[in-house]
């Protein structure tokens, strides 16, 4: 096959368009599916933990918000509520770290942290993840202004909840000045969970209720990230598209006398077409599966990084990855088959140029 | 065979070819000769079909170019071209090469070709694997593979030592003496040994 022959005979060129449409791809995937893969997190450990969320009125940010933990017995007491348990979520520096998660739950809430080494937290105790817990040997550890003994170690599904560390929500309220960040809520009946929201919405005119799917799809850091990555990741490919776009042209442009050879040779535009789409095709689905399994491997092991503390984590959607490959056959295609056409309209002569000249 | 009339040729305000009429019968070697710049190129590439004359009329065979349906076809079956340079695509093979010229019931010729012209041994070999003399014998197979009614070549000694020019000066009149019209620009004046037929260029005129 003739494509294969051009590609494999002239491998600069081949490894330079192999290159730069590995890199347009594997950006766009990095981006949007780290984006993805933190407020699929977030929302992952809120949507888990409970059918309802209740915040202070008016705030929106759950690091802001501020409710009365005494709500917890009157909801308690409703009919067909499970459990339920407040939160506060904050962030501090810790120790020599700067700056960190803190995770202050009411107690029955310790569980959903997988003790890995000693026991749950007492007053005036932490219990350290175990990203975290790899940068202190000590048996305590300094938290604002106050020193925290260390009482166990704890391992958890979500990420970024390694990098942090837990405590009784007494002693996280006196840290960040608060009672209660939210209040999350288990019912009997998760399916059907609209009359529990009216009837806690009655026990506090402070506070806004809804249901964790709701909090979730309105919540105002999940859409800045969500749009920001968007337009970060739809720029950066648009240039990577661009980019492979013009790289194609140049190539296509500098191979002129050989189109004009050809069609001198009597061969038809549409063999010429037709071999550079082969060629093309050839070049860009192999350096996007190339780019989709670095970029997997990637994702993979962004949770492994320490440095990263477990904050960073990615999930990459088919829809994506079908998304970017039709865009990127695209591209390819419109900047080598366009500026092939026009060449293969032009007197062959004046393509291979010194003929004439 | 080929009928001009009228032909003249612009490359944007500059005029090199002005009203040329001359008529090239079947058979024989004919020469363009001419100075470098004189506008033999120009009226080769016309006369091959590979540029279109800003005006006038090119009839093969009595028929006006501009009505051949399938120029592609025609250039493939009826016409053979030679270049200065070889103008050989660098990644095929030297067999390859001719096989992509070839028409399917004419790769038959390509081994005889490539005996005849002494270049069997380098089938397997790339462009940039044999020599200039070597490679100017390959894109002369290429253009004799599909026995063409007529040759046309551009200096095709141009890059070549005397001993490499009379070899392909040799195979050139060869192929004339079997019945190929062979139409030859240069502007070396050894050709004139060849030739049957000699037009002169002066400035874009016939003299
Ligand atoms: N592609 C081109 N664009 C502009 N001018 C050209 C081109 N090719 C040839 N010319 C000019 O046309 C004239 C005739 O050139 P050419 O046909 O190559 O003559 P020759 O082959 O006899 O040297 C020269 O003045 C040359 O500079
Ligand atoms: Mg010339």
């Amino acid at each position: 096959m003739i494509s294969l022959k051009a590609l494999r005979k002239n491998p600069f060129k081949s490894l330079l368009i192999f290159s730069s449409i590995t890199i347009a791809v594997m950006a766009i995937f990095l981006i949007s599916s780290v984006s993805q893969g933190v407020i699929g997190m977030y929302s992952k450990m809120i949507k888990t933990d409970g059918d309802i969320i209740i915040t202070q009125k008016g705030i929106s940010d759950t690091f802001f918000s501020n409710v009365d933990i005494g709500l917890i017995q009157k909801i308690d007491k409703l009919k067909s509520v499970a459990s339920s348990y407040g939160m506060i979520v904050g962030a501090s520096p810790i120790g020599h770290i700067p700056i960190a998660g803190i995770y202050g739950t009411t107690a029955n809430h310790f569980s959903h942290y997988k003790l890995s080494k000693g026991e749950y937290p007492k007053d005036g105790e932490v219990i350290l993840g175990a990203n975290l817990a790899k940068q202190f040997a000590t048996r305590s550890v300094n938290i604002g202004n106050k020193r925290f003994k260390i009482s166990g170690i704890f391992s958890s599904e979500i990420g970024f909840e390694e990098g942090g560390v837990v405590m009784n929500i007494e002693d996280a309220g006196r840290l960040f000045n608060r009672s209660a960040s939210f209040i999350l809520v288990t019912t009997d009946l998760p399916n059907n969970t609209d009359s529990i929201v009216k009837e806690i919405a009655l026990l506090d005119d402070e506070v806004e209720v809804k249901t964790t799917q709701n909090f979730v799809k309105e919540y105002n850091q999940f859409k800045i990230i969500e749009n920001s990555s968007l337009v970060i990741s739809t720029l950066a490919f648009a240039m990577g598209l661009m980019g492979i776009a013009s790289v194609m042209s140049m190539i296509v442009n500098s191979r002129k006398e050989e189109f004009g050879i050809m069609r001198a040779l009597g061969k038809s535009r549409f063999f010429i077409i037709k071999n550079l789409f082969f060629e093309t095709l050839i070049m860009s689905v192999s350096a996007y599966l190339f780019a989709l399994l670095l970029s997997l491997g990637i994702l993979a092991m962004l949770p492994h990084v320490e440095m990263l503390q477990g904050y960073v984590n990615g999930t990459l959607s088919l829809s994506t990855a079908i998304y970017v490959l039709a865009s990127t056959l695209f591209m390819a295609l419109l900047g080598s088959l366009v500026p092939a056409w026009i060449a293969s309209k032009t007197d062959p002569i004046l393509l291979i140029n010194q003929g004439c000249a | 065979m080929i009928k001009v009339s009228h032909v003249s040729h612009f490359y944007g305000e500059e005029q090199v070819l002005f009203d040329l009429s001359f008529e090239i019968k079947s058979g024989g070697f004919i020469f363009l000769s001419g100075e470098s710049g004189s506008g033999k190129s120009t009226l080769l590439c016309i006369l091959s079909t590979l540029l279109k004359p800003s005006s006038g009329e090119l009839l093969i065979d009595g028929e006006s170019v501009d009505k051949i349906k399938n120029l592609d076809y025609f250039r493939q079956s009826k016409v053979g071209f030679v270049f200065q340079f070889h103008y050989l695509i660098n990644y095929l093979s030297v067999y390859e090469n001719i096989a992509l010229a070839a028409l399917e019931d004419k790769k038959h010729n390509i081994q005889i070709i490539l005996k005849k012209l002494g270049i069997s041994e380098l089938s397997t070999r790339y462009p940039n694997e044999i020599s200039g003399g070597q490679r100017q014998r390959v894109a002369l197979a290429r253009a004799l593979v599909n026995e063409p009614k007529i040759i046309f070549a551009d200096e095709p000694t141009g890059s070549l030592d005397s001993k490499n020019s009379t070899i392909v000066y040799g195979l050139l009149a060869e192929a004339s003496k079997n019945g190929t019209t062979v139409v030859v620009a240069s502007h070396d004046m050894q050709i004139e040994n060849y030739a049957t037929k000699i037009i002169r260029l002066k400035d874009g005129q016939i003299l």
